[in-house]
């Protein structure tokens, strides 16, 4: 049976879908909303760490799964090799109803205007395609505030003179610190630093008809027990299901935009939930499948008009993918400084973005999220023995007793860092697989010593008695903060889509995601995503008002 | 039609055969284990009480480790069967060379020596084809480590004695939320607890 | 004619067959039959060193076929998945099954079981998730499970109550669920775990009669998480404070299951959330020196301690606090001598 003709068609349900699908569904758009993964409850999971999004050995719980979903990477000899979504190398983000945002730690950060016109501020930069973004921070702001204020952000930036300009307050107030958050920001404070709570999309007080949080020590890398961490899946995914114009459909896989012979999308090929081939027709497609999935959709979607993929003419989808060249520092101390209050960040400095003589961007500086007892088996000074009666006596001496302060070093886009479809290798359905290669641009690693070396200060400020670094490698495969494969642009030449998401190639295709992102900032990016999602919904939505998208 | 003859016959055999598997069943068949052999977890057990041993508080070989390797070589860990199978024997083999002694009857700190020529990589590869030693030691430690510290509902961690050596509550208390105190909740940015 | 003749005397045959098979299946060692299957014998080999040791797996579970064609569907697929090696490591019995079994529990434990029922854990289903000066406050979410419910079979509260907002009205998905008990025997004993069987206490030696029940603790907290008991001996006890120092709690094993579900907040604040732990002039005390654990009545209680009139000359069960008027200010768990003397304990009076 066909599948009824629907205005829209949104092919995942992450961050960026989910704002889209709730955008068009009240706009009056009859939607289809198409997932590859399910829904999660926090009761299915728990707190397993073997299985969680954060340290994953035994599965991605939350998806994808590794019967049906590989990739290839580079094997380092000039080859490839397949490599499945529980190992690094794979680059995975997790695929369910509100993807990434059901297990992420929900720090809630804008931009720094400066991270809108980057080339203006710095210059060219040899090695990378470093462009301005065709949308000011201005221009954004308003989309920023929408996402806070219907997703729900709990903040105080009274502290921070570095904080993005914002008319309105946020919504909900900061979340008291943790024991090591006190310990850090008076030792910031000594510093001459400016510690601030980290805004979270998390309810510090009862917000949005969901309950404030427990702070529960497993927070991310899992599902909340109580439903105070927002995502996409508790907010506006269901305020779409409820107007009655979107329906979602899970456990279905898109294998291609369907392309006419003017070179329109006419809609979307996917596999059902029993593996069978259905089309969806459809006046529009938003593509918001992540940085590499939406990227490799756009080049299996291959027609007489884009024999390189949909939208890929100039050669620019799946280029120029990045993620953030983490980097920081541990410290041990003499005294236990961990007091299981989750989710462990909570403060934060914002001194060293776009501060840094030298070096292009740099980023925020955290404490980290609570390491759990696996986790921690791998943080150990340079040259410690990993296993016997060392290892134990050193877990038992400082698990409660360390701290850790890491930042997101902002990367270069680098054309040659980018996503491709293998020629060969296909997944279960038959869809050829994605391979991510390329290498970091120098000023990333730079980047992220500077920001190792800060942290470290910080540590030693703060009485740790022992300290080491943690710096970024030049290789890395972009995962939980993959972005910029479609880049939006005002140059045809040099970009996917125009600063609406819509492909510069097919009028009535958009997308919403990460891919959008032109640089990645110095920030985690689920709220830019989000609001990103309204700005491109809203976009949608003015153009679907004149011409229906005929 | 069936005759008489066959009819009796199947009806017999069919009563038979329900006494029969009602009363063996198959109860002669269990092993503890699912993959592994008891030979492979004697030596197992011997590995990962290297890789955690027992002090204060109770090692790998306690903490049912081995049962947590062998219950995920039936499930998540079907691709290393091979690299178990191969290395256990090898390992066993080697050790029994060098020493003219099985791996786990050696007194402890010589398992100690053995272990640390794995991962150094200056142990005999000679029985192996697929994997290395380092590659097999490096292969050990971590599933040790995941059995010893993951959670009990994978087989290993019993008890989640690795939580309470660690000092980690578990389960840990943490109770309802309906009650209006806010302010442990809300952080203050005028406080002078806060340090400014 | 002789044809029917022999074809009814096989199926005759064969039905005796069947029921002395069965029979005999039925009356056998356990050992022997329900630890036959791999599934069930971990089960089995815990039961052999238990408190119940004595009693068989059918008195309590019923045998193979009480429960008709579902216990044949349920074999039978047991029989697929063994056979398909599709082998789960643990059988867990489903909610309505746990329930039937408690039935068994209360036909032997009748005094505790009337405790209970006189008590304050007694609730069912309808009486917690559609409580609504409850539901006002907060959304009911997965954690609720934690301690109500904590054996229903589906993966989130999302199947038992709708909707899940802070407005209602709200209904139980099926109504079936209704008179649920919410807080099962099972969510505080573990009958698969070591222990010895009951005897009559010597009465030669008196002074020994209370370690005739010492080692008959079955207390364990079951946590829905990673659907595990935790015996109390292995549970923690919290470091509870109060104005940046810490309360004295007693050790009482025992106590460590009340505090699973009346907890304090993730600071561990003394009286916050559902925490009673006691403090000011019970400090110390444990939840079980007053309440009784089935009927958590302690209404008697004053008196295991007290002298009924205290040093200032007052009847201790008629003082302002929860105990004699739950409207007091004074939470009997808090309470402190200074909330009344307010400046200062007065010397005694004789």
């Amino acid at each position: 049976m066909a599948n009824k003709r629907v205005n829209a068609v949104v092919v995942g349900a992450g961050a960026g879908g989910g704002v889209v699908a709730k955008e068009l569904a009240t706009g009056g758009l009859s939607v289809v909303l198409i997932e590859r993964g399910r829904w999660h409850s926090y009761d299915e999971h728990g707190d397993d760490e073997l299985t969680s999004q954060r340290t994953f050995p035994l599965k991605c719980g939350f998806g994808p799964d590794n019967e049906r979903n590989w990739r290839m990477s580079p094997d380092g000899k000039n080859g490839w090799v397949k490599v499945f979504p529980n190992q690094w190398s794979y680059g995975n983000n997790a695929a369910c109803v509100g993807s990434g945002t059901v297990s992420y730690g929900a720090m809630a950060w804008r931009f720094q205007p400066d991270d809108f016109r980057l080339k203006s501020k710095y210059g060219a930069v040899p090695g990378s395609t470093l462009e301005d973004w065709p949308l000011t921070y201005e221009e954004i702001e308003p989309f920023y505030e929408k996402a806070e204020y219907e997703i729900g952000v709990a903040g105080d930036p009274t502290n921070d003179p570095f904080v993005p300009p914002r008319k309105k307050p946020y919504p909900m107030p900061a979340f008291s610190l943790n024991g090591e958050g006190i310990i850090l920001e008076k030792a910031a404070w000594r510093l001459g630093l400016h510690p601030f709570p980290i805004p979270m999309l998390r309810n510090s007080v009862p917000y949005n008809g969901r309950p404030a949080c427990i702070r529960m020590r497993t927070c991310v890398g899992y599902a909340c027990p109580v439903g105070a961490k927002a995502g996409t899946q508790n907010t506006v995914i269901p305020a779409a299901l409820k107007t009655g114009n979107c329906e979602l459909r899970i456990n279905c896989m898109v294998s291609e935009i369907m392309i006419d012979d003017k070179g329109r999308a006419k809609g979307v090929r996917y596999f059902d939930a029993d593996n069978r081939l259905q089309e969806q027709v459809s006046d529009i497609v938003v593509v918001s499948a992540s940085a590499s999935e939406s990227a490799r959709l756009l080049l299996n979607s291959r027609s007489r008009l884009f024999p390189a993929g949909a939208g890929n003419n100039n050669g620019w989808v799946g280029r120029n993918i990045q993620d953030h060249a983490y980097a920081g520092a541990y410290g041990l101390f003499e005294e236990e400084v961990y007091d299981d209050v989750g989710p462990g960040a909570c403060i934060a400095v914002n001194d060293f973005n776009h501060r840094i003589p030298g070096i292009i961007g740099g980023g925020v500086l955290c404490n980290e999220f609570i390491r759990m007892p696996y986790q921690f088996t791998s943080i150990r000074p340079r040259n410690s023995k990993m296993w016997g009666i060392e290892h134990k006596d050193f877990q038992k001496r400082y698990f409660r007793r360390h701290i850790a302060v890491h930042g997101p070093a902002q990367e270069m886009p680098v054309f040659d860092k980018k996503v491709e479809v293998d020629p060969v290798v296909r997944d279960f359905w038959g869809i050829p697989v994605a391979r991510i290669s390329g290498s970091r641009h120098d000023n990333d690693i730079k980047a992220g010593r500077f920001l190792a070396e800060k942290a470290e200060e910080w540590l030693k400020e703060a009485g740790a008695v022992s300290t080491w670094q943690a710096v970024p490698g030049k290789e890395s495969t972009p995962s939980q903060h993959q972005s910029g494969t479609c880049r939006m642009g005002n140059d045809p030449a040099t970009s996917v889509t125009n600063k609406f998401g819509q492909l510069h190639e097919i009028d009535n295709v958009f997308i919403a995601d990460g891919s959008l992102h032109v640089n990645n900032g110095g920030y985690n990016p689920a709220l830019t995503i989000l609001a990103l999602g309204y700005w491109v919904g809203g976009h949608i939505i003015d153009m679907w008002k004149g011409t229906k998208m005929k | 039609m069936i005759s008489r003859r066959e009819f009796v016959r199947i009806t017999t055999a069919a009563g038979a055969a329900m006494l029969v598997s009602f009363n063996t069943s198959c109860r002669n068949k269990i092993s503890r284990w699912r993959f592994l052999t008891g030979e492979e977890i004697s030596l197992l057990d011997a590995i990962v009480e290297q890789i955690i041993p027992t002090d204060d508080f109770p090692g790998g070989r306690w903490a049912n480790v081995s049962n947590f390797i062998d219950r995920q070589l039936d499930s998540y860990y079907r691709k290393h069967q091979v690299a178990y199978r191969e290395g256990l024997s090898a390992m066993g083999m080697t050790v029994f060379q060098l020493k003219g002694r099985k791996f786990e009857e050696l007194p402890f700190a010589e398992q100690t020596d053995m272990m640390e020529m794995m991962e150094s990589g200056t142990f005999p590869g000679d029985y192996w084809e697929e994997h290395s030693p380092a590659g097999f030691f490096n292969m050990l430690r971590d599933h040790s480590l995941q059995g010893f510290y993951g959670s009990p509902v994978h087989g290993g961690n019993r008890e989640y004695i690795s939580y309470r050596m660690l000092g980690l509550d578990y389960p840990n208390i943490i109770g309802q939320n309906r009650y209006k105190d806010l302010s442990w909740r809300i952080y203050d940015a005028k406080s002078p607890a806060n340090g400014k | 004619m002789k044809r029917i003749l022999v074809i009814v005397s096989v199926l005759i045959l064969a039905v005796v067959l069947l029921l002395l098979s069965y029979g005999r299946w039925n009356n056998a060692s356990p050992s022997k039959t329900c630890a036959g299957c791999h599934e069930i014998s971990h089960s089995v080999d815990l039961w052999a060193e238990s408190t119940h040791r004595d009693i068989q797996c059918k008195s309590c579970h019923g045998t193979a076929l009480s429960e008709g064609i579902h216990s044949l569907r349920e074999k039978g697929v047991m029989l697929f998945h063994h056979n398909r090696k599709m082998k789960p490591e643990d059988v867990r019995i489903s909610e309505s099954q746990r329930l039937a079994v408690m039935g068994k529990c209360v036909a032997c434990h009748r005094a505790e079981s009337s405790k209970w029922n006189s008590g304050g854990h007694t609730m069912n289903y309808s009486e917690v998730f559609l409580n609504g000066e409850h539901n006002k406050q907060e959304a009911i979410n997965d954690d609720c499970l934690r301690c109500h419910g904590m054996f229903y079979d589906g993966k989130s509260v999302a199947g038992i109550v709708e909707p899940l907002d802070t407005s209602g009205p709200w209904k139980l998905k099926n109504a079936g669920l209704k008179d649920r008990p919410a807080i099962p025997c099972f969510a505080c004993h573990q009958v698969h775990k070591t222990g010895t069987p009951g005897k009559r206490p010597v009465l030669d030696t008196p002074s020994s009669l209370h370690y005739a029940r010492a080692d008959q603790k079955l207390e364990s907290f079951y946590y829905r998480r990673s659907e595990m008991y935790f015996p109390v001996t292995v549970l923690s006890t919290p470091g509870i404070n109060y104005q940046s120092s810490l309360v004295r709690v007693s050790d009482d094993p025992g106590q460590r299951l009340c505090i699973q579900c009346h907890s304090p907040n993730a600071f561990n604040m003394s009286g916050t959330a559902d925490d009673r732990t006691p403090r000011g002039v019970h400090e110390g005390i444990s939840c079980l020196a007053c309440h009784d654990p089935h009927s958590n009545s302690a209404m008697a209680s004053c008196k295991n301690c007290h002298p009924a009139i205290s040093n200032c000359k007052l009847d201790v069960e008629k003082m302002n606090t929860t105990f004699a008027d739950r409207s007091s200010t004074n939470n009997i768990h808090f309470v402190a001598c200074t909330d009344c003397h307010v400046k200062g304990r007065p010397a005694k009076k004789l």
